[in-house]
Parts: C-alpha cells; structure tokens; sequence
C-alpha cells in the first residue's frame, strides 16, 4: 500500500492532538473515522509511523503504546496538567509532557529502587519544587540513562 | 530512563540488573533537555528531526560527552 506522506503526518498531529485532549492514544477506529479512511489505511499509517520512531506500537497490534513523550499505559510517572492526567514513558518524559504542552504541571513519580513517591511542581518554566514526603529533595533527584543514544532505539521500552 | 533518590540507588539498581551505570543527569538538566526535545512536538510541522538536529540539541543542553554522540 502505498503511503501518502502529507496524511502521515496530519496522522502523527492527530495522534498527538487526542493524547493532549484525551490524556489516551486514538484507536485505530478513531483514526480511520476522522480521516474517512479504512481501518486498514489507518493501520498502515501507524505501521509507517512507527517505522519512522513517531510512534510506538505494542508487538504485533496496531495499538498505540507511546507517542513520546505521552504513554498509552499507566506507569510510575503520572503528570497532572490544567485538570488532566497523563502518563508519562519515563523520567526524562515526565518533563517533556510539561514541555510539549508548554503547561505548568505537578508530577508524581516513583523513584526506582527506593519506591519513594516525589513530587515535583513546574511553573512558569521552571521546577518550584520536588519533594519526598518530609524533605526537599530538589538538589538531589537524579536520571539515570542507561543507554547512549546511538541505541536509544534498539529496544524502546527498556530505553 | 528512571528516576532515583541518589546515586547510591543507581548502583543498587545496576549491579541487581546486572548493567553498566550509564549517564546521569540531574532533574533540571533533564528538565532543560526536555524543553529543547519537546517543545514542537505538538506542532501540525513536526516531522520528525535530523540527527543534525539531535546533535544540536544535545550541545545546546550541554551534553557532548561520547555517551551522546551522534552518528551523521
């Protein structure tokens, strides 16, 4: 099948405009009905997204499992914007739900190994504050990227 | 990427994964780069960035370690 380019990326900004006003990926029937195409077209555009990196599919479906930096599952980095919630992929994304939507923001995560819960407020462009239960802990949150960059895209959900 | 309270957490992390401690950047450095990677992201424009574009966001955010090196 072959692709037309400008309706893949008017495809990439619906997915992306529905995440920030849904907090949730399209479905593939959502796609196919906005653009009046087939299911199957849609499927193929978000197969070529994907093979693109501008989106991510879950294995073997046409689901929606990221659009960086929002993610189409619950996880450890929840990111409260003007009265919604999202889901963020990871500690870096947390930061860039805020930075996408050019909104303040209060982020709750998990940090990994002591399973404390953060909070984090962003306003006006910068972190206000981050803090565990009790204690400032902004001088010293730290991320950690496992990966260089060269294979940030070797295997998506581990990165 | 995951967030932790301190590097002594990282270690524990990496050595009961088994894995090599990678780069570690503190949350306004992260929160820097993600306003550089994120911004236009939402934009009907955005088609996806060279890797000329990732390499420049990379030095703007100060990150040119070879951890961060960029293949052209």
């Amino acid at each position: 099948m072959s692709i037309n380019q400008s309706i893949l990326w008017q495809v990439r900004h619906f997915v992306y405009n529905h995440f920030a006003d849904t907090t949730l990926p399209p479905s593939i029937e959502d796609t196919a009905a906005y653009f009046n195409i087939s299911n199957e077209q849609a499927s193929a555009f978000y197969k070529k997204l994907h093979s693109r990196h501008a989106l991510f599919l879950e294995p073997e479906t046409p689901a929606i499992r990221m659009a960086n930096p929002f993610s189409g599952i619950p996880t450890d980095f929840k990111v409260n914007v003007n009265g919604k919630t999202y889901y963020a992929n990871c500690a870096w994304d947390m930061f860039g739900i805020p930075a996408a939507l050019h909104s303040d923001a209060i982020i709750e995560a998990v940090c990994k190994e002591s399973n404390e819960v953060v909070r984090l407020e962003l306003k006006n462009g910068s972190i206000v504050q981050a803090a565990v239960p009790g204690e400032d802990a902004s001088s010293s949150l730290l991320v950690h990227f496992p990966l260089p960059f060269s294979h940030w895209y070797d295997d998506l959900v581990f990165t | 990427m995951l967030l932790f309270r301190s590097e002594e957490w990282i270690d524990k992390w990496c050595k009961r994964n088994n894995l090599e401690r990678g780069e570690i950047l503190t949350i306004q450095q992260v929160w820097e780069l993600s306003k550089l990677w994120y911004q236009d992201r939402l934009s009907v424009d955005y088609h996806g960035r060279s890797i000329e574009k990732v390499a420049e966001i990379f030095k703007q955010a100060g990150l040119t370690s070879a951890f961060w090196h960029v293949a052209y």
